[in-house]
C-alpha cells in the first residue's frame, strides 16, 4: 500500500478532503482509499487511538441483506447469526453481522479489508429465474448508503455522553450490542466492536454507521466531541496495530 | 424527557419517535358512505382514558403500536404492530378490468 | 482599612488565606481570598450594599448569602444580573452595581419611593386596561426604569464554549446536605450507581455554617463523616457547583454545572433540596444590615466575615440562639434578643445565651430599623407583641448595625412540585409539607419537614434506601421516616408585623410591601394565583422563595380562610436561571452533502439550501445571477447540460406483491408496467391532497426503483412502512437516497457525450426509448441510467452508488469537453420544467391540491380497486372545484412577471395564486402556473393578478407544456 491521492480511485470516502486536511497519508483497499495514518510516530498514534481516536473506514467493504428470509438465506450461506435483534454477530474472519431488525442484517467487514465474504455473498444473490421465488432477502446498497467511522480508545463513552441520548458505558452496552439512535441530531448506528490486543489489553472501540450524505457534518462534530479529550483523528495501522 | 420503550429498540426518549395517530379501522372504501368515509378521515376520539396509537422509531422507521393513558400520560405497553396486523389486507376488485 | 471585617481562622472553611486576589466593585479596589464570593470579599470590606432595588431603587445588602435571592445581583462586564452571593470572586474581575441612575451611591431614581403612593398594586392593570392610551405616555418611562443588567455585545465581551452531555444513574440524589450525603450513602451501599448534585461549591449543607449545640462543634463532626462516607466510591459520584434546575417525565433533571447542560437521566431520584429560612416583615426590613440569621452564620463560617459589630436579633426558634453564639464567637455584641415567643424554650443554646448576659426580650418583636443614611441601618425598635402582628405602646430603641431574622423556614420544594408532589400544611410546624411524591421520587430533611438532625440523617438514610430499591437493587428492607422530626417550634405562624408608615416588605424583589397585597386582596384577586398574577408578588428573580409563604398567609387572614387548604403557587422549572448558552450548547444542524458538493464549490456554484441537502442554485457570480441562470437553460436547450440530481429520493420496492403495493401506494396502475420502462408516480394522502410524486423504474418483475421529491422521501418512506405494517404485503421498501448519487446529463448532444463513456448499454432511440430503464456501467461505475424528461431534452439520468459520484461527474465533465458541457443548477432547472409546464409538488401544489384542481386525472388508474386517497379523491370529483391549476402566459407581454404567491383575483374576490412564472429564456416571454377560478379555466380566458405595488395586470390561460407541446425533444 503505497501512498495515493483519493481522487485517483473512482470510489471515494465523502471526507477524503477533510482527512487530508488532517494530515492523512493515504492507501488503497477497496478500489478506494483509506486514510493509513497520519504522518506522526507510529507509536503516538496507537496511543491515541488507545485513549481517544477516530478514523473513516468508509471505503472499506460493507453491505447487508434486508426483507422476509434475508437470516435464512445468509445462514444457509455460512453466517452464524443468532437470534436477538439489536446485536451483532462476529463471524469467523472477523466480520460482524449486525441484525438491525427480525429482518435485515448489516454487515461490516473485518479490518483486512479484502470483502472476501461480501464479493462471495454478493455473488451468490441472484433473482430466481421464475415466481414464485424463494423469500431470500434482498441486497442493500449499505456500501454507499453509510458512511463508516471508528471511534477507540477510553474515552469513546465520555465522548458519545455529549452527542447521545443513550447510554454507552461499558457496563451498560455490551460487545456486540447495537444502538440504532440520533446522533448529534442524526439517525445514526453504534456498534460495540472492542480491539483485544494479543497481550489480553483491551481497548474500547465503536463503529459509527451513519447516512453518508452527512459524513461530513458528523465527523466534524464528532471532533467537536472528541477534542475536550484530545481526540484525534487515527488511521487504519493503529486500528490494526490495536490487534497486534 | 419522557421514555418509551420500542418494540424493537428498547426504551428511549421520546425525542426519538413520531407519534402517527389513533389506531383507527379503516372503513372499506368501496362500500361506505361519504359521511362515515369523512368521518373515519377527520374526527379524531380524543377519549380521556387509554387509547391504541401509532407510533413510529425514527432512526429505524419501525412502526409500532401503544397503549397510552390520556389523562395520566402514562405508557401502558408497546408491542409490535404484527399483533394486531396478522394477515394480509386485500381490497375487492372493481368491475372493470385492470390496466 | 482592608478586609476589617475578617476574621481569624478557623472561620472562614471555603477561604484559602494563602491566595489573596483583588477585584473591583464600582471601580474600587477589593482584597479577598481564593474562594470568597463577591458578596463575601465585599463584606470583610465593609461594602454592605449591592444593589439597588427593582421598583423604589431602594439600597439592598446581603439576605440570604446562599444564591437565592436577588439583592446581590451584580453587573459582571459580559454578564447581567449575576449572583454575588454565588460567583466566585477572580482577580482582575470589575464588578459594577446595577439598575440606578447617575451614581450606586446617589441613585436619582431612589425618588421614585416618594411617589409610592401613587404606584399602587395592580398599576399596570389599573392604568392601561382602563385608559389604553395612557400607554404611549408611560411606555418610554416604564421601558427606561425596567430591566436590571444591560447587555453590551461592544464591551468586554466574549463567546463561550458551551455544550450538553447525557448522564446516567441508578439514583439521582439533589442536595448536598446532611439528608443528601446520607442518602446517597445509602443508596450507593445498596449497590446503586448514584450521582449526588449540590448547587454550592462545598458539601454540606448547613452542616457547614449552622450550630446544633452549645459548643458549635458538632455540625463539622458530622459533615466530615459524611464527605467521608461519599468520597472515593466507584459507584458514587459527586458534582459540585452544579445547580439541578428542574425534574422532568421519567427522573429527566437538569444540571448546570460550569458552561456545561447536563441532561441527567435516573432510575429514581432523592430530593434534599434542603429549606429557606424567611424573612420577618417589619418596616424597612429590605435594607443592608437585615439579613437572615443564617446568612449571618454563612459570613462567619464559610467565609469568615463578621457581619457587623452590634446586633439585634428577631427570633421565634432556637436557632437564632445558635446564630447569636456564634456572632459572640466572631466578635460581634449582640445588644438585644427580641423573641417573639412569650415564654423561652429550655434549649442547651438559649441556656448558653443566656449565661453569656445577653439581654433577651421575650414576647418582643422588631417594629421598625432604623437609619440615619439608608444604605445601612443604625437601630431597631423593640416592641412588645399584643397580637397576630401588632405590638403594643411603647418601644424601646437600641443602636446596632445588624437586624438578623430567625422566624422560620419553608421547604426548597421547588423540584418536588416540578416532580408532582402534592403539598400539604402542617399546623404543628406552621410550614407546608410534601405530602405525596410520584413514584420514584423521595423527599429526605427538612424540604421532608424534618429538621432534628438525627432525624434528618435517619430520613436520608431512609430515602436513599427506597430510591435503591425504585431503581432495581436488592433492598430488604426501608426503614420508617423518623417519629420525632424537630420540626415544631422553628416557624412562626405570623411573623408579620405592618407599620402605619409602610415600606414593610413582604417580596423584595419586586418591591412589594404588606399593603400592596392586602390592597389586591381587597380589589378582588383574593385567590394566591391570582394575587400573584395581580401584582407580581413571587415573579420576580428569586420566583417566591422568601415571598410565597407570607403571600399565602396573608390570603388566608385577609379572606379567612384555612391556610391548611391553601397552596403556595404552582412552581415551574427552571428552578435557577439558564442561560441561553446552556440551552443552545453546541449547535447540531445536520446538513446533507451530495458526493459532488465539492466539485459545485470549485465550479463557483452558489448553493442553496434543499430541506436539509445543499444544491447549486447557479455556478457563478451572484451579480450574474439571470444570465448565468439563462446561459445554463440555453446550453441545455441548444447543447448539453449536466446537473447533479443526488438529492432526489430514492426508494427500492422489491418483492412479489411490489408492483401491487405501488398500485396501492400511488395513483396510477403498475402491475402491467413492462421491465425496463419507467412510469409517472403521484401520490395522494387519505384526504385525496398531492403529497409526492416522481418516477418508479422497473428493473426487474419483483423491482421498482422509485423515485421521490427530495423534501419528501422521508416521509413517502415512512408512509410505505405505515401502510404495509397493516396491509402486509410480501414487499420490502428501503430507503436508498443517499446510496445513490445522479447526475441529468440533458441536451441535444447529451447522448454523444453518454455514449463516450457508456459502451455496455445500446443508447439508441430505438433500444433505449423515452421512459426507457436500463442498468449497466458509465466510466466503468455501475450504474441505473434512465431516460425521463422534467427538463424537455433529450436526456439521461444516471444513478450510480455514491462512493462513486464524484467520479462519475468527473468523467462526464471530461467526456462533455468538446462538446461545452455546462454544469446547470436548481434554478435552470425550475425554468426548464416550467416552460414544460411540469409541476413541483409543494411548489405548485398546496396542503389542498387534489387532483382534479392540479389537472392531473391523466394520472389516475380509475378501475384498480384501491389507492390512499382514493375515495377522497372520488367524492372530491363529484363536486364542483372552486380553483383549477392553469397554465398562463400575459395578455400584455410589457408588464412585469408576476412572482410567486401573486394573487389571482376575479373582481374583489381572492381566487388563487401564481405558483410559478418565468420570463422564459427559450420562448422569450412571460409563462406560468396559477390557480383561477374553476369557471376560468378554458385556455383563452383571461384573469386578474395583483403584483407588487397593488398593481392589476391580466393573463391569459394558456394550454402547456408551453415548449415543445409534441414532446419531440425529449423523445429524440
Amino acid at each position: 500500500m503505497n501512498a495515493i491521492a483519493p481522487a485517483s480511485h473512482l470510489r471515494r470516502s465523502f471526507i477524503y478532503r477533510l482527512l487530508a486536511a488532517s494530515g492523512a497519508e493515504f492507501g488503497e483497499v477497496n478500489g478506494g482509499a483509506v486514510a493509513l495514518h497520519y504522518g506522526g510516530s507510529r507509536e503516538a498514534e496507537l496511543a491515541t487511538a488507545r485513549r481517544l481516536g477516530l478514523a473513516d473506514l468508509s471505503v472499506l467493504p460493507h453491505g447487508g441483506f434486508k426483507g422476509k428470509g434475508t437470516v435464512e438465506w445468509l445462514t444457509a450461506q455460512g453466517l452464524a447469526i443468532g437470534p436477538d435483534s439489536n446485536v451483532a454477530y462476529k463471524q469467523a474472519g472477523g466480520e460482524w453481522a449486525a441484525r438491525l431488525a427480525p429482518t435485515e442484517i448489516f454487515l461490516l467487514d473485518s479490518l483486512a479489508g479484502t470483502g472476501a465474504l461480501l464479493q462471495r455473498l454478493n455473488a451468490a444473490w441472484q433473482w430466481a429465474a421464475a415466481a414464485p421465488r424463494p423469500a431470500q432477502g434482498y441486497p442493500m446498497p449499505r456500501q454507499d448508503s453509510h458512511a463508516w467511522f471508528m471511534a477507540t480508545g477510553a474515552f469513546v463513552p465520555e465522548m458519545f455522553a455529549k452527542i447521545c441520548g443513550v447510554d454507552l458505558r461499558r457496563e451498560h452496552f455490551a460487545e456486540g450490542a447495537i444502538a440504532q439512535t440520533s446522533v448529534a441530531k442524526m439517525s445514526a448506528i453504534i456498534i460495540r466492536a472492542d480491539r483485544p490486543a494479543k497481550d489480553g489489553r483491551v481497548t474500547p472501540a465503536y463503529h459509527v454507521l451513519a447516512d453518508i450524505a452527512s459524513a461530513e457534518y458528523l465527523w466534524t462534530c464528532l471532533m467537536d466531541a472528541a477534542a475536550e479529550f484530545d481526540g484525534k483523528p487515527v488511521g487504519l495501522r493503529a486500528l490494526r496495530d490495536l490487534e497486534a | 424527557m419522557k421514555i418509551m420503550n420500542c418494540p424493537l429498540n428498547g426504551p428511549r426518549n421520546i425525542s426519538e419517535f413520531v407519534w402517527g395517530g389513533e389506531v383507527k379501522p379503516m372503513p372499506d372504501p368501496a362500500a361506505t358512505s361519504d359521511q362515515d368515509w369523512a368521518e373515519w378521515l377527520f374526527l379524531e376520539n380524543n377519549e380521556a382514558g387509554i387509547v391504541r396509537e401509532w407510533w413510529c422509531h425514527v432512526p429505524t422507521s419501525f412502526w409500532f403500536i401503544a397503549e397510552r393513558n390520556t389523562v395520566t400520560d402514562e405508557i401502558l405497553k408497546t408491542y409490535p404492530a404484527g399483533d394486531v396486523f396478522k394477515s394480509r389486507v386485500d381490497f375487492a376488485a372493481k368491475a372493470e378490468k385492470q390496466s | 482599612m482592608s478586609q476589617l471585617n475578617r476574621l481569624p481562622a478557623p472561620f472562614g472553611r471555603l477561604i484559602d488565606r494563602a491566595k489573596p486576589l483583588t477585584f473591583e466593585f464600582e471601580g474600587r479596589a477589593i482584597e479577598g481570598f481564593a474562594g470568597d464570593t463577591i458578596a463575601s470579599a465585599l463584606a470583610a470590606n465593609e461594602q454592605w450594599m449591592l444593589s439597588r432595588s427593582f421598583k423604589y431603587h431602594r439600597p439592598r445588602g446581603i439576605l440570604t448569602l446562599a444564591g437565592q435571592d436577588a439583592n446581590t445581583l451584580v453587573q459582571l462586564p459580559d454578564e447581567p444580573s449575576c449572583l454575588a452571593d454565588r460567583y466566585p470572586a477572580r482577580h482582575g474581575l470589575k464588578v459594577m452595581a446595577q439598575n440606578y441612575f447617575g451614581s450606586f451611591d446617589n441613585d436619582m431614581a431612589r425618588l421614585v419611593e416618594l411617589a409610592h403612593r401613587f404606584l399602587p398594586v395592580g398599576f399596570y392593570y389599573k392604568t392601561f386596561n382602563e385608559k389604553k392610551s395612557s400607554w404611549k405616555f408611560w411606555e418610554p418611562v416604564v421601558r427606561a426604569m425596567a430591566g436590571l443588567g444591560k447587555i453590551d455585545p461592544k464591551a468586554d465581551f466574549h463567546h463561550s464554549y458551551y455544550d450538553k452531555k447525557y448522564l446516567f444513574a441508578d439514583v439521582a440524589v439533589i442536595g448536598g446536605g446532611p439528608a443528601g450525603l446520607a442518602a446517597a450513602r445509602a443508596a450507593a451501599d445498596a449497590g446503586a450507581e448514584v450521582i449526588l448534585v449540590e448547587e454550592n461549591e462545598a458539601l454540606g449543607g448547613s452542616l457547614g455554617y449552622a450550630r446544633f449545640d452549645a459548643k458549635g462543634e458538632r455540625g463539622n463532626q458530622v459533615l466530615d463523616d459524611l464527605v467521608k462516607g461519599v468520597e472515593g466510591r466507584g459507584n458514587l459520584s459527586v458534582m459540585t457547583g452544579a445547580i439541578c434546575s428542574g425534574y422532568f417525565a421519567d427522573h429527566w433533571l437538569p444540571v448546570i454545572q460550569g458552561n456545561r447542560f447536563y441532561k441527567l437521566r435516573a432510575k429514581s431520584v432523592v430530593i434534599a433540596t434542603g429549606s429557606l429560612e424567611q424573612p420577618a416583615v417589619f418596616r424597612n426590613n429590605d435594607l443592608p444590615g437585615v439579613m437572615m440569621a443564617s446568612a449571618a452564620q454563612r459570613l462567619i463560617r464559610l467565609y469568615g466575615v463578621r457581619p457587623g459589630r452590634k446586633a439585634v436579633i428577631l427570633a421565634a426558634n432556637d436557632d437564632a440562639y445558635g446564630a447569636a453564639l456564634d456572632l459572640l464567637d466572631a466578635g460581634t455584641e449582640v445588644v438585644a434578643i427580641a423573641d417573639l415567643r412569650a415564654t423561652a424554650s429550655n434549649s442547651p443554646l438559649v441556656a448558653a445565651v443566656k449565661a453569656r448576659g445577653i439581654a433577651i426580650h421575650q414576647g418582643h418583636g422588631i417594629s421598625e430599623a432604623l437609619y440615619a443614611k439608608k444604605s445601612h441601618i443604625s437601630g431597631a425598635v423593640l416592641a412588645p407583641v399584643a397580637g397576630e402582628g401588632t405590638f403594643g405602646r411603647g418601644g424601646t430603641q437600641v443602636a446596632c448595625d445588624l437586624i438578623l431574622m430567625s422566624v422560620g423556614f419553608s421547604p426548597a420544594g421547588q423540584i418536588l412540585h416540578h416532580a408532582g408532589a402534592k403539598f400539604g400544611y402542617c399546623h404543628a410546624s406552621n410550614m407546608f409539607q410534601p405530602v405525596e411524591t410520584p413514584t420514584g421520587v423521595h423527599a429526605a430533611g427538612s424540604v421532608n419537614n424534618t429538621y432534628d438532625l438525627d432525624a434528618v440523617l435517619a430520613d436520608g438514610r431512609r430515602a436513599g434506601l427506597a430510591a435503591a430499591r425504585d431503581a432495581g437493587l436488592g433492598v430488604a428492607e426501608i426503614p420508617a421516616a423518623p417519629a420525632e422530626k424537630g420540626n415544631v417550634g422553628r416557624t412562626h405562624p405570623w411573623p408579620i408585623f405592618p407599620h402605619e408608615r409602610g415600606f414593610d416588605f413582604v417580596d423584595f424583589d419586586e418591591d412589594l410591601k404588606y399593603h400592596d397585597l392586602v390592597n389586591g386582596i381587597a380589589d378582588g384577586y383574593d385567590n394566591v394565583e391570582l394575587l400573584k398574577r395581580y401584582s407580581t408578588v413571587g415573579m420576580g428573580p428569586s420566583q417566591g422563595k422568601h415571598s410565597a409563604v407570607a403571600a399565602v398567609r396573608i390570603v388566608a387572614r385577609e379572606t379567612g380562610g384555612d391556610i391548611a387548604r391553601m397552596s403556595v403557587t404552582t412552581q415551574r422549572p427552571p428552578y435557577a436561571p439558564e442561560k441561553f448558552g446552556h440551552l443552545a450548547g453546541r449547535v447540531f444542524d445536520p446538513e446533507r452533502r451530495t458526493a459532488m458538493h465539492h466539485r459545485h464549490l470549485e465550479l463557483g456554484a452558489q448553493m442553496m439550501p434543499a430541506g436539509i441537502w445543499w444544491r447549486p442554485a447557479y455556478y457563478g457570480a451572484k451579480s450574474e445571477r439571470s444570465a448565468l441562470i439563462n446561459a445554463e437553460v440555453r446550453a441545455v436547450r441548444e447543447n448539453v447540460g449536466l446537473i447533479d440530481v443526488s438529492t432526489l429520493g430514492g426508494l427500492d420496492v422489491r418483492g412479489p406483491d411490489a408492483a401491487e403495493f405501488l398500485n396501492r401506494m400511488y395513483t396510477f396502475a403498475y402491475v402491467k408496467q413492462p421491465v425496463g420502462r419507467s412510469r409517472y408516480v403521484l401520490m395522494t394522502d387519505n384526504a385525496g391532497v398531492i403529497t409526492d410524486d416522481g418516477v418508479a423504474c422497473r428493473f426487474h418483475d419483483e423491482h421498482f426503483y422509485v423515485t421521490a421529491t427530495t423534501s419528501g422521501v422521508d416521509a413517502v418512506y415512512r408512509q410505505m412502512l405505515f401502510w404495509n405494517a397493516q396491509w402486509r404485503l410480501d414487499v420490502d421498501v428501503a430507503n436508498v437516497t443517499a446510496a445513490y448519487a445522479g447526475v441529468n446529463i440533458a441536451g441535444p448532444k447529451s447522448r454523444a457525450v453518454l455514449q463516450k463513456v457508456c459502451s455496455d448499454i445500446d443508447l439508441s432511440a430505438e433500444s433505449f426509448p423515452y421512459m426507457g430503464v436500463r442498468l449497466g456501467t458509465v466510466a466503468g461505475i455501475p450504474a441505473r441510467l434512465m431516460r425521463v424528461g422534467f427538463v424537455g431534452e433529450l436526456g439521461y439520468e444516471i444513478h450510480v452508488p455514491a462512493g462513486y459520484g464524484e467520479a462519475l461527474w468527473d468523467a462526464l465533465m471530461e467526456a462533455g469537453k468538446a462538446e461545452g458541457i455546462r454544469p446547470f443548477g436548481v434554478e435552470a432547472q425550475r425554468v426548464l420544467r416550467l416552460e414544460k409546464g411540469h409541476i413541483i409538488v409543494s411548489q405548485d401544489t398546496d396542503g389542498l391540491t387534489n387532483i382534479w384542481e392540479a389537472d392531473m386525472a391523466w394520472a389516475v388508474a380509475k378501475s384498480k380497486p384501491f389507492f390512499i386517497g382514493g375515495r377522497s379523491t372520488e367524492i372530491m370529483g363529484a363536486k364542483k372545484q372552486l380553483r383549477k391549476l392553469v397554465g398562463f402566459t400575459l395578455k400584455n407581454d410589457a408588464d412585469p412577471c408576476p412572482e410567486e404567491c401573486h394573487l389571482v383575483l376575479k373582481g374583489e374576490e381572492i381566487v388563487g395564486r401564481v405558483t410559478s412564472a418565468v420570463r422564459s429564456p427559450s420562448l422569450g416571454k412571460v409563462l406560468g402556473l396559477a390557480y383561477v377560478h374553476a369557471d376560468d379555466a378554458a385556455p383563452g380566458t383571461s384573469f386578474e393578478i395583483k403584483i407588487d405595488g397593488g398593481r392589476r395586470i391580466t393573463g391569459i390561460v394558456t394550454k402547456y407544456p408551453f415548449y415543445d407541446p409534441d414532446n419531440k425533444r425529449q423523445e429524440m
